[in-house]
């Protein structure tokens, strides 16, 4: 039984950390509806809300957004490729240096994201040198280095979900006639799906909110939207970028509602951050 | 039937192995070329770079910077991310669901957006300075953007969420029925943490600190907006090298010794953990 008083103290140390922790996100909310005229106009809260900055967010910043889903959205899904049949195989076969493949699989979570930037770049030219081939500033190349990045989430998540797998159910599905690719499809894919959903999750947001990989990898022109926003803050800015990034907040209320609904907020978590990094 | 699943592990391990080694492999190399600016190298091996790094006062004191900045904000983030855990995982009604979903949606929106709230709370005619200021605790406006503390506040934006998740699935492992024992044995609640909860969660705090540590040492992001060019870290020198100097090879150097740090931290949370794990306190 806790006391009143322990009852207080953690009540108001919680609120206190709940308070630091989502004033950041809740101050651009607030400000992005401010309603006065261009200089002076971030301010928090708000005088004489309106939406006026949320019609006047230039092209430039939808076209990095766009990048941004498209590049999360398919490096995700090639993560997937790589990652269910790398969990698969790891955890169903027992082969002397196990620990040090799982290693290489988890390597790039361990890797500084920095690190992994300047180390493409330098990969790109060297293969630049010696075929012509340029990768840097072009969406190829940034695709390799986010599926890099996201990759060991999904990893993570499934490698957990497969051992807690009951084994009697592929034996139920064998005895009952199913065929080796027939038990994979029908029933050890949709049982590990939780786990590709809430992976895939981490992987996808990993991937959209990546500035220190992206930031070696992009070009006049092709810019993925964080990037843009950490050039913004760097030089100048007006109001317009608050409006954009409140409705990327909205984005990822969206996207957790929705795994939420699919999954459930427990299996995300109980595969999600902690396990995998 | 093994032979059949590792085949399964064959095709996406070519690839995994293929970008890790290859990648690092490359700046590795780069890094022991002697740098002659401009994006040209020298022909010969050399620990040219190496040494200017470990005689150079600058880089030195970027590199004692980044561990104290780092240190400062995984003690912290532990301190403020605990309660949080603990409370919801002693929660039994649906708001820890909803509590926790709060925390999850922090960690996915990007760093650079809770930067950006960060400068407005902390403008010179923000919240935060225009309550301090009317309260009378401070007689002019104080600016985080570009000082240390300025960064310790980001890190600990962009670990903190994180470590909730982390220190939640270590109080979870503590089952509540231990309390209750120690307070049926007279025990007071201060007595229950102190004796208790604390010892139980100790390795967790111990792998998940250095956990959060590691994510410190390689945060570029919120490091380098708030460091607004005055205040170093390791990972924004690597980036202005590059973008600024033009410099690969020095570049590639900073980055390899940050890359050492991170996994020689990484290896002592590994002994950890094992050394933990065999004195049967089992987290994580």
């Amino acid at each position: 039984m806790q006391t009143w008083v322990e009852k207080v103290i953690l009540f108001v140390w919680c609120g206190f950390s709940y308070v630091f922790l989502l004033s950041p996100m809740v101050v651009v909310m607030g400000a992005s509806l401010h309603g006065g005229e261009f200089s002076a106009a971030i301010k928090f809260p708000p005088e004489d809300p309106s939406f006026q900055w949320y019609s006047k967010i230039p092209m430039q910043q939808f076209e990095a957004l766009g990048l941004s889903l498209i590049v999360a959205a398919v490096a995700t899904f090639l993560a997937a490729l790589i990652a269910v049949p790398a969990a698969l195989g790891l955890v169903r076969s027992n082969f002397k240096g196990k620990f040090i493949v799982t290693t290489i699989f988890r390597a790039p979570l361990q890797i500084p994201a920095i690190v992994s930037g300047i180390a493409f770049l330098q990969f790109y030219y060297l293969i630049y040198d010696n075929s012509s081939l340029m990768l840097a500033g072009t969406i190829p190349g940034m695709l390799i280095g986010h599926v890099f990045i996201a990759t060991p989430f999904l990893f993570g998540t499934i490698v957990a979900v497969l051992q807690r797998f009951d084994h009697r159910l592929e034996e139920a599905a064998h005895s009952l006639g199913a065929g080796k690719w027939r038990t994979l499809y029908r029933v050890t894919i949709p049982t590990i799906m939780p786990g590709i959903y809430s992976g895939g999750l981490y992987a996808f947001m990993v991937s959209f909110a990546d500035v220190p990989m992206s930031i070696f990898l992009t070009a006049p022109g092709f810019v993925t939207y964080p990037v843009e926003l950490f050039y913004a803050l760097e030089n100048d800015f007006d109001p317009s970028i608050l409006a954009s990034s409140s409705l990327v907040i909205i984005f990822c209320l969206i996207m957790l509602l929705g795994v939420q609904k699919m999954v459930g907020l427990e299996t995300l978590l109980r595969s999600g951050g902690g396990s995998a990094r | 039937m093994e032979n059949r699943w590792i085949a399964y592990l064959i095709p996406p391990f070519i690839v995994t192995l293929l970008l890790v080694a290859g990648s690092q492999f490359v700046f590795i190399q780069n890094s022991f070329y002697q740098d002659l600016g401009l994006g040209r190298t020298g022909t010969d091996l050399t620990l040219v770079n190496y040494l200017n790094f470990f005689t150079d006062s600058f880089y030195l004191k970027t590199f004692w910077i980044t561990i104290k900045v780092s240190a400062l904000a995984s003690l912290f983030t532990l301190f403020l991310g605990f309660p949080i855990a603990y409370v919801i995982a002693r929660m039994k009604s649906r708001l820890a669901m909803l509590l926790l979903a709060g925390i999850v949606v922090s960690t996915f929106v990007t760093i650079v957006i809770k930067v950006f709230g960060l400068i407005i709370i902390f403008s010179a005619d923000g919240v935060l300075n225009t309550t301090l200021m009317n309260l009378g605790l401070i007689d002019r406006a104080y600016s985080i953007i570009g000082t240390q503390e300025g960064i310790v506040v980001g890190l600990m934006h962009f670990t903190i969420g994180f470590s909730v998740l982390l220190l939640y699935s270590v109080v979870v492992t503590v089952p509540p029925s231990l309390e209750y024992a120690a307070q049926i044995h007279g025990a007071s609640r201060w007595r229950v943490y102190q004796r208790v909860i604390i010892p139980l969660c100790t390795p967790g705090f111990v792998v998940g600190g250095l956990m959060i540590f590691n994510m410190c040492m390689g945060a570029f992001t919120s490091a380098a907006l708030l460091g607004g060019g005055r205040v170093l870290t390791l990972p924004v020198l690597v980036q202005r090298t590059v973008m600024m100097e033009v410099k690969y090879s020095t570049a590639a150097s900073i980055a390899f010794v940050l890359l050492v740090s991170v996994i020689l931290i990484n290896l002592i949370s590994l002994i950890a953990i094992r050394r933990l794990r065999s004195a049967r306190l089992v987290i994580a």
